[in-house]
Formats: structure tokens, sequence, C-alpha cells
């Protein structure tokens, strides 16, 4: 199975067809210009199916770069799978 | 199909020459998922199509309907959920749920589904509309247990039943089947309440995928198959005929062969809306004509043409069928419970559909039967329909009595008392011309075949028109067997497409058509949008009649039509188009 990061990096890629991989690492809120409310939520449902993970409501505001996602799904690791 | 399967094929290139298409989805909900998997299980269906999805505003469903302008879209689909008939019933909004609330709640319930209703109708005179009534629960706002349906409960199912019904009895109107949405998707497994929340879009991924899934095959479902081909010993009936004689036979409860009996049914009711029914056996012919008149089958030999019945090969069966069909491979299905017999059809027609008969599995057999309910189904049956089996019997007599000569003399045609019905002007409501150009290939101008839309968007041009007709001599019907679409212009039309069904070749209707086309414009000059196909040669020899040059467009004036056609004995009757 690939790891956390690279499957994490597709997910980035099917919402973010035109940055590559190494875009896709820095990507931010703020640093990719069609990242909008919409992005965020269609993000956080490819990344829950793709790790069978709940991502708390509450958090989702917070999470607007490819790291903060990141960290999330590492500080959630005993439910991502 | 997951979110990340969905995004990427709605972002995947469409192939070369590929059409546009625009849907509509009118919710009240934020469309957010549904959207993409709408567009992607369209895309699924139609890989040839580029498909463009548009929404309205949240929470304002009939607005969204009534703002809609029809001809700027191919298809619209209305996902109605309990919040659009009143939003107390979501949990977006607290308005309260005390016993006077709920009173009052069936109370704009029931205007809002009128008024869902009328914005319906409205946009269905434009455009096809695929309706899904509430798919989710309703919320816990009832005094009673869940376990128990409740008055208001009861009163916000009705108004839910009757807006189904009303809907259900209109062309242009297609109304999703709730127990096809429950196979595909399990109820308790529906509502997101986070996501609905958070977002406003309230359903699972899972749910949303099979919801577009299901809207998808009723925006532009594919056309029904024609004909069905089926053995007889273990699938018509339980038993071997030559083995265990006529009375050993049987399709009953009390031999355990009840699920034949059934089987039978569903081919009676297919004969019966159109569908031609066949039979491929390896067996005496006398014995099974006996069986047929001795012992009282659901399936009557009356509506089984033609009974192939014999010892040689299946696959040469099911050749000389198709061929007294006259239709292609593709549009039939071929029923056997031998393995064996289905692999030597199968290729030998590898266009055919075949289907195993799962003769001692009354699930599998209950599986078969939807299955084959999805290949033949239609929306609505047209007097055609009834009539398709007598028409190729007739077919089959004037073959007889004309000694199956290509075309025939004059003495046989002036005696034949041909009747034509022509039927001239706009044509969008008329199914049977649809159809007929959608699945005729023989003498078919160009193989153009239109979608839902594309044929409502034809007829939104005022000088465009359908001329079809209707044949009848004294050896029977053979109902609309012409469809010819064009536009007028001053001096001259423009045929975009032209078919004729087989079954009506050698009487010259062809050339009555073009006379009273003629005739009925005025005009001196025709011309054809022709393009050669691989199965067009019946046309294309037609059209060598009048000119030696096939390049598009054919141009035929009038002075040659009648300097060419032979002479046409036809009666001619004039309608207009329902």
């Amino acid at each position: 199975m690939p790891d956390r990061q690279e499957r994490l990096v597709r997910c980035f890629a099917v919402v973010f067809p035109t940055l590559t991989e190494e875009e896709i690492l820095t990507a931010t809120a703020g640093s990719v210009g069609i990242w909008d409310s919409l992005s965020t939520v269609t993000l956080a449902a490819l990344i829950q199916e793709e790790f069978a993970c709940e991502i708390d409501p509450e958090v989702l505001a917070n999470l607007d770069s490819f790291a903060s996602f990141r960290d999330y799904l590492l500080a959630s690791d005993s439910t991502v799978r | 199909m997951k979110l990340v399967d969905a995004l990427k094929l709605i972002q995947s290139p469409a192939g070369e020459g590929s059409r546009n298409y625009t849907a509509f989805l009118a919710c009240g909900f934020t469309p957010l998922h549904l959207q993409t998997f709408l567009a992607a299980h369209l895309r699924l269906r139609f890989p040839e199509i580029r498909v463009e999805i548009r929404a309205g505003l949240f929470g304002d469903l009939a607005g969204n309907l009534e703002r809609l302008t029809p001809s700027e879209v191919d298809g619209v689909a209305v996902v109605v959920e309990w919040s659009d008939l009143d939003p107390r019933l979501g949990i977006r909004t607290l308005g309260g749920w005390r016993a006077a609330d709920l009173a009052d709640i069936t109370g704009t319930a029931q205007a809002a589904a009128q008024r869902l209703q009328s914005s319906i109708e409205k946009a269905a005179r434009e455009v096809t509309v695929s309706v899904s009534l509430p798919t989710l629960p309703l919320p816990p706002a009832f005094t009673s247990r869940p376990i128990e349906r409740a008055l208001p409960e009861a009163q916000l199912y009705r108004i839910v039943a009757q807006f189904a019904e009303s809907l259900a009895g209109m062309s242009s109107i297609r109304l999703l089947n709730p127990q096809h949405l429950a196979m595909l998707s399990a109820p308790a497994e529906r509502y997101d309440i986070k996501s609905d929340l958070m977002t406003g879009f309230p359903y699972t991924l899972s749910h949303a995928s099979a919801l577009a899934e299901s809207l998808s095959g009723l925006i532009e479902p594919r056309p029904p198959m024609k004909a069905l081909i089926t053995d007889l010993d273990d699938t018509l009936w339980s038993g071997i005929v030559g083995e265990d004689g006529v009375e050993g036979i049987s399709w009953d409860l009390d031999r355990h062969s009840q699920m034949h009996g059934v089987y039978q049914q569903f081919l009676a009711s297919l004969a019966a809306s159109g569908t031609l029914i066949g039979v491929a056996s390896k067996n005496d012919g006398g014995t099974v004509a006996r069986a047929f008149e001795a012992r009282k089958l659901l399936l009557s030999k009356d509506d089984v043409f033609p009974f192939e019945v014999h010892w040689s090969a299946k696959s040469q069966s099911v050749a000389r069928i198709l061929s007294n069909w006259n239709i292609g491979a593709e549009a039939a299905v071929f029923i056997d419970d031998s393995p064996a017999e289905i692999a030597e059809v199968q290729a030998a027609h590898p266009e055919l559909t075949c289907r195993l008969f799962p003769k001692h599995d009354p699930a599998a057999i209950w599986a078969l039967l939807r299955d084959l309910r999805d290949l033949f189904g239609k929306s609505s049956l047209s007097l055609e329909d009834s009539l398709r089996l007598s028409s190729i019997r007739n077919a089959g007599k004037w073959r007889a009595n004309s000694g199956m000569q290509e075309s025939h003399s004059d003495d046989f045609l002036r005696t034949a008392e041909a009747r034509i019905l022509f039927e001239y002007g706009p044509g969008t409501g008329d199914r049977r011309a649809f159809e007929l150009v959608n699945k005729t290939n023989q003498f078919n101008l160009n193989g153009r075949r239109y979608s839902e839309s594309d044929w409502r968007h034809f007829f939104s041009e005022a000088s465009s028109f359908l001329l079809s007709a209707t044949y009848e001599d004294k050896y029977g019907g053979l109902g609309k067997i012409s469809a010819m679409l064009g536009t007028r212009y001053v001096r001259s039309v423009q045929v975009h497409s032209w078919v004729m069904s087989c079954r009506a070749f050698s009487r010259r209707i062809e050339y009555q058509c073009l006379r009273y086309l003629f005739d009925e414009t005025g005009v001196d000059e025709i011309t054809f949008d022709f393009t050669a196909t691989a199965r067009n040669g019946p046309m294309q020899d037609f059209l060598k009649v009048f000119t030696d040059s096939l390049q598009t467009p054919v141009t035929l004036t009038k002075d040659t039509f009648c300097a060419q056609a032979p002479k046409l004995f036809h009666q001619i009757e004039v309608g207009v188009h329902a």
C-alpha cells in the first residue's frame, strides 16, 4: 500500500489537477488561487473516503494547507487506515 | 462509484467530435457531491459527451425550477427532499414540532407539492424531466414512537404518493422508482447529518452516487431491446417434452416448477407490449406443436413468431429468426438453460445478448426477470407496440402472395388496396417516429441518431417538420413505418433524416413519401443529407434511381422525380401529429 503522504498527494491531485507534486506538498489556501471552501469540503470528503476516517467538522475550517491535512491525519493515527 | 473516481472521470477529456450535454440539477440543498456524481455517471453512460451540470440556489427548489429556461438545457433532474415540502422537516430550520406545527406542516407540504408539480409540468413541455421524491427519513418530529406511523406522517406520505401518481402519468416526466433506489442504497445509510449541518449537503457519498446513477439512467435511457428468443425444455417449461411427453412438462407449484410459469407470464407480458418473441428449440416440431395445443401455457402460440423447432444448430435457428424479423442481433436477447448452447450461439452472434436460464434457482430466475425488464422496459406503450407482431406476420403474407419478388408488378400493387396516412408538421411528441429514427438501419438516409434533447431542439425551429407515414393494405396494417425530418425553405426542402421500416419495402411507399412532400410543400427541389453507412444499402439503391452520383448532399428536382418514379397506387389520407 502506498504510504500515507503519497495517498494524500493523490487526493490533492484530484481536486487540484493542475498542481505538480512539489506544488501540492507546499500548497496552502493562500497560495493556490482556486482553493475555496468547496475545495476544502471536497478534499475532506475524498480524504475521509481514502483513509476511512471522519474529519471533525470543528477542525475543518483550520485545514487550509497540505501540511495541516497531513498533520491532522498523523494526529488521528489510531483511527486512520 | 467512489468520489475520487467520479472526479477523475469528469476531468478526463471527452473523445474527438464529442457533443456537449447540459443538465440542470434542481434541488433545495447544496448540490455538492451529487452534482459531481451525476456528471460522472452520465459520462460513464455516454463516454462521447462533454457533460455540464448546472444548479440553482440553495434552499429554493421551486424557485430554481420556475427560473429555469428549459430550452437552454438537454435534461432536467429534480431531487425533492422532505425539507423542500416544508423546511421544518429538515434540521437546518428550527420552526417547531409541536402538534399544531405538525398540522401546519402537512398543509404547507401539500401546497409546496402542488407548486413543484406545476413547475415540473411546465419544464416537461420542453425537456425531459427526471424526478426523485424524498429519499431521506422523516425527522423524529411526530408524537408516536418511530415503530408506529402517526397520522401527520401518514398524511405526508399520502401527499408524496399523490404527487408521484400525478407525475407518473405525464409524458416527458420520468419518476425514479424508490424500490430500485433501495436496492442500490440502503435507507438507513443515506443521511449524513454532519455533512447536512456543516455544508447543507445531506447525503452520504454512497447514497449520492446511487441516486446519481439512477437519475442518469432516467435522463437518457438506452433504447429498449426489440426481441427475445427462448428455448423450451427446462426453460419455458420444466422437463424435456420429447422424453417426458406433453403431459409430463410442468410449470406449477405442485411439481415445484412454478418459476417456469412466472417466466411464461413474463414473456406474455413482453409480447403484449410489442416485444417480438421467437422460439429456438432442439425438438420434434410435432411434439412441440401438440404441447402448445394441448397444454394451457401462459404464453400462447399466437404470441410467438417464428418457431424454429428441429435438430439443427441453435445458431442457425437464431439467424433464421433474426432474418424473419429483419432486425440485427444487437437488438435481441437469447435465453437457454444450456451453457453449451449459449456458447455456441454467442460465438456465431457476438452482438446478441445471451442469458442463461437458471432452471433450479428461483432467486436467480427472479433476478433474470428483473434484468430482462431492465433490457426491455419502456416508459409508455404506443399503438405500434401492439401492432408489431401482426405487422411482421402481415409482411410475411405479402411476401407469400407476391411470390417473394423484390419489385412487384403493377397488377399486384394495384390490387393490394394500399392506404397511406401522412402526418406532416412539428413532431416533438411523436414517440413512434423518434423510435423509428433511432433504430432503423437499412432504409436510413445517414444513420444519424437523436437523443431526446436533440429531437426537441430540432423541432424548436419553426421551419422544421416531421413527415410520417402509416401503412395498411388488404393483408393487414404495418403501423407507422416511415419518418422523415426536414427543414422547409421557400423553394426547397432539406431532408436531415429519413428512415423506413424494412417491413414496408417493395410497396413503393418511399416514392409516395416524396411525391407527397413535393405536393405538400410546393417546392421544386429536395436535398438529402445523405451519408453512406455499412448498412444503408437499400437507401443507396433507392437514391440511385434518381441520380448516378451519391455525393452529399443529394439533390432531387421535382421534374426528375416525376420522370423516374414508378406508378403509384396508394390511397392517401392526411392527418396531424398527435
